[in-house]
């Protein structure tokens, strides 16, 4: 029976077996958006930063002033980086004791036509408790490491998992990120998603230093 | 002026001499005026269908209970899309939303993977939640819908468990013909659709395109789901037709194509290509064959409106070749014999490292549809089906009988149905948000079902009455199922169950234009285990439809008011996916939604449709996943044109 189901096949002409018109479609390459800094513009101190943010046991540090990204695990007592401005797990963000605002500008043209960049509440880090792992959810059990996090940077989306699947919601405002030292940037987190729409991948533009 | 219009009209103008007649003449005459006034009713009867027995026969002579939907029901009752026709016609019928709004299908108990689905008598590649994509069935280029409930795996093969619906393409018969249509309701619902045909000498051109879309619709109460996605598809067919005696070649082609609009940055895109060649060849007045190729591809992907990049994550190959030889006896009896090979190709983010599948199908089935007397049919038939990568085979025999007794036909048969393990289920290897992962199962048996059918239609003048009874054995039903070794979900086989019920339907169509149906089913879906119930089917739903129409040569008019009843359901879920022991139950609210349409038809090649849906405004107080999308009452007009 097999033998005859073979020769079947072949008669078919296995050219259209696996489909036809692949070239509607766009192939990405692990390497065709390479993750940390690119598209900088020295000019106006702009660029993107693209992270994988997908483990959940791991910070994502990013230092602004060398254009440094690094990750630490948190389970593995990992050491941050000695220089960072704010890092990123999963969807969290915390300052390296700085602070941030919510702006209403969802442009960085809107931001600096309007020169304002520090007239507003500004909030800082609080400690609290970031999920570590999340395979135990079914059963009922998430694991959670403590942390710094800052709540109005981690506004930039919002995740209702009242409803399956949940609903990504992104603010689309521009953020300000005022640093220990009193140095401003501008951060705006443009995707959560990479090219083939995974979940878990961060863009975000930034001026630095504003 | 399509040849449904012209028998409608003809049939009107029947209708009008017969009452003219029948007033004409002593009302005792009904025999004389039954000589010329065919009732709806009984004309339906005379319909010729194919999908209980694959071969053409008329509906009264087909020993499986066949409901036919006829392109002017589609008319009439102005339905957007075929869930919402289906829905409104056949109660047991229940369109939801499973996860991430996609759509879920339950026929009297039966997923929508147990229900198959064919157009023109073809399968359809892809699926999505263990669901085809129900919106490539467009009904503007329809002639008609035949649905089979009940097992038909001796001439299907897999999937057909609880049912065949085959959705029929209308056939030109005119020498050219041009329809335009548009319809625009409530939350910028659109559809716009267009056919042009011609036939010339030994050819026979038809080209279809319709479009749809639809905005977001914000629900106003909460829900599993609180925002239905945007979305518009574009569904274009191309047939065309070459006869020469015997001989009758069909080419086919067509695209797909649907855009969700399911995350702030991302939609879901879904192409469909499919094409295909089928030749008939009618060598004797007792001999023919077919012969088929259809090649059906659906993909799935993912658009980043902030990359513009458009990325494939699931594509599902299907080419099949397909013969089928019939030959006819005396006394409308024939012998089918047939045989399908399908290769099935299937990439997905499912398996590992998206990576592809693929096997090779095949099966052989007869069928002796024996015409004992001219009261008395019998079919039998059998088929045999084979999966090269699991290896599995089925058998699956079937044996219907059915008697005339004057108005009455009574019919019974057993069928075996069966579904073989997809591609999907046997090698999934899914991460699922980093929660837990979902494995396929290489060793799955197929789910089997032994289905009885016994059923009594009557038929007299106006009036039809069909009563059924169903009772299917379902074995190795395939389900998920948590694995606590590997802390994921797994496919397996589940214990047995049984799904039975009752499905009466009675039809009156009146002289004055007044006609009603009205059908009723009621399923019982038994799990057999710690007495719990499992299924959320519905156990009551009905469907009604009223309609009063009269017709003069430049105006006439349809007024239908369609109503679905659907009973609440009280089921037990377990509180755990992990660890089936509590349950909690659970009941979900029935509701009724009741629509009324007026089609008027002037100077013979225009309708105007106007259509008030759920004219009581029915809202939920919380969207369920099984709950209507609806926000309230909405409206949708209509205009079609049709030259020839």
């Amino acid at each position: 029976m097999k033998k005859i189901i073979g020769i079947i096949a072949l008669v078919l002409g296995l050219s259209s077996c696996n489909g036809i018109f692949s070239g509607l479609y766009d192939v990405v390459s692990p390497d065709a958006m390479p993750f940390g800094f690119k598209e900088i513009n020295e000019a106006d101190h702009s660029g993107t930063i693209f992270i994988d943010a997908r483990d959940y046991e791991k910070w994502t540090y990013i230092n602004l002033e060398d254009k440094i990204v690094d990750t630490a695990n948190m389970l593995h007592n990992d050491e941050e980086p000695q220089k960072w401005h704010f890092a990123i797990h999963r969807y969290d963000v915390k300052t390296n004791g700085g602070e941030a605002r919510q702006t209403d500008f969802l442009t960085f043209d809107e931001l600096r036509a309007s020169g304002d960049y520090e007239n507003g509440v500004f909030t800082a880090d609080t400690l609290s408790k970031v999920i570590v792992d999340m395979s135990g959810m079914m059963n009922g059990v998430l694991l959670y490491h403590d942390s710094e996090v800052n709540k109005v940077l981690s506004r930039w989306l919002d995740v209702d998992t009242s409803v399956m699947p949940p609903i990504y919601t992104m603010s689309g405002k521009v953020y300000i990120l005022r640093m220990d030292d009193e140095m401003l940037a501008a951060l705006l987190f443009t995707d959560y998603m990479n090219e083939s729409s995974v979940k878990g991948y961060i863009t975000i533009r930034y001026i630095y230093p504003l | 002026m399509n040849i449904l219009r012209f028998h409608t009209i003809f049939l009107f103008i029947i209708m009008l001499i017969s009452i003219e007649s029948g007033f004409a003449q002593d009302h005792n005459s009904e025999a004389d005026s039954l000589e010329i006034y065919v009732p709806e009713e009984v004309k339906m009867l005379e319909t010729v269908v194919i999908t209980a027995t694959r071969t053409p026969k008329l509906l009264k002579d087909v020993p499986v209970v066949t409901r036919v939907i006829e392109a002017r029901d589609i008319k009439n009752v102005d339905v957007a899309n075929v869930q919402d026709l289906l829905q409104a016609e056949l109660p047991g019928i229940e369109f939801t939303y499973s996860m991430n709004q996609q759509v879920s299908l339950n026929m009297q108990g039966f997923d929508g993977n147990s229900v198959l689905f064919l157009v023109d008598g073809e399968r359809m590649a892809g699926e999505t939640l263990d669901n085809v994509d129900y919106s490539r069935l467009g009904l503007d280029d329809v002639e008609r819908i035949e649905i089979v409930k009940g097992a038909a795996s001796s001439l299907y093969g897999s999937n057909a468990v609880g049912g065949v619906i085959n959705i029929i393409s209308s056939q030109i018969d005119k020498p050219w013909l041009l329809k335009l249509n548009a319809r625009y309701g409530t939350h910028n619902d659109q559809h716009y659709g267009g056919t042009i045909g011609f036939q010339k000498g030994r050819f026979k051109n038809t080209l279809n395109v319709q479009y749809v879309a639809c905005d977001a619709i914000k629900l106003p109460n909460d829900g599993d789901y609180g925002t239905i996605y945007a979305h518009e598809s574009l569904n274009a067919r191309e047939r065309l037709t070459y006869s020469y005696k015997g001989l009758k070649l069909t080419g086919r082609a067509g695209y797909f194509f649907r855009e969700r609009e399911s995350q702030q940055t991302s939609h879901d895109r879904y192409h469909d290509f499919s094409g295909g060649l089928k030749g008939d060849y009618v060598f004797s007045d007792k001999d023919d064959i077919m012969m088929s190729y259809a090649f059906d591809q659906y993909d799935k992907s993912n658009y980043s409106l902030t990359s513009h990049k458009d990325v494939r994550s699931y594509s599902n190959v299907q080419n099949s070749l397909r013969a089928l030889y019939n030959h006819s006896f005396a006394k409308k009896t024939t012998l089918t014999i047939g045989g399908d090979f399908m290769h099935d190709y299937l990439m997905t983010y499912q398996f590992v490292n998206n990576g592809s599948h693929e096997q090779n199908t095949s099966d052989a089935f007869t069928q002796f549809d024996w015409a004992v007397t001219e009261k008395f049919n019998v079919l039998a038939a059998l088929r045999y089906d084979y999966y090269s990568l699991s290896d599995l085979s089925h058998l699956s025999p079937k044996l219907s009988l059915m008697y005339k007794f004057k108005r009455l036909s009574l019919r019974a048969s057993y069928a075996d149905g069966f579904r073989a393990p997809t591609l999907k289920e046997m090698f999934m290897s899914f991460d699922m948000a980093n929660i837990f992962m979902i494995y396929g199962n290489p060793d799955l048996k197929p789910e089997s079902s032994h289905n009885f059918n016994v059923a009594a239609e009557y038929t007299r003048n106006s009036y039809n009455l069909t009563v059924m009874s169903f009772y299917n054995m379902v074995a190795n039903s395939i389900t998920t199922v948590w694995n606590t070794a590997l802390n994921g979900m797994v496919y397996e086989n589940m214990s047995p169950l049984t799904i039975s019920g009752v499905d009466c339907s009675a039809s009156a169509n009146w002289d004055c234009g007044f006609k009603a149906r009205l059908s009723y089913v009621y399923t019982n879906v038994d799990y057999h285990e710690n007495e719990l119930h499992l299924s959320s089917t519905r156990p009551h739903t009905a469907t009604v439809r009223l309609e009063y129409g009269k017709r003069w040569p430049n105006y006439g008019f349809n007024l239908a008011l369609t109503g679905r009843i659907l009973s609440s359901v009280t089921c037990d879920e377990y509180t755990s996916l992990t660890e089936l022991t509590d349950t909690q139950r659970v009941t979900y609210p029935g509701y009724t939604l009741w629509k009324l349409t007026l089609l008027q038809h002037v100077w013979r090649c225009f309708d105007i449709s106007a259509t008030v849906d759920n004219i009581f405004n029915y809202v939920p107080d919380y969207y369920y996943s099984n709950s209507p999308a609806t926000t309230g009452t909405a409206f949708y007009v209509g205009l079609s044109v049709a030259i020839d």
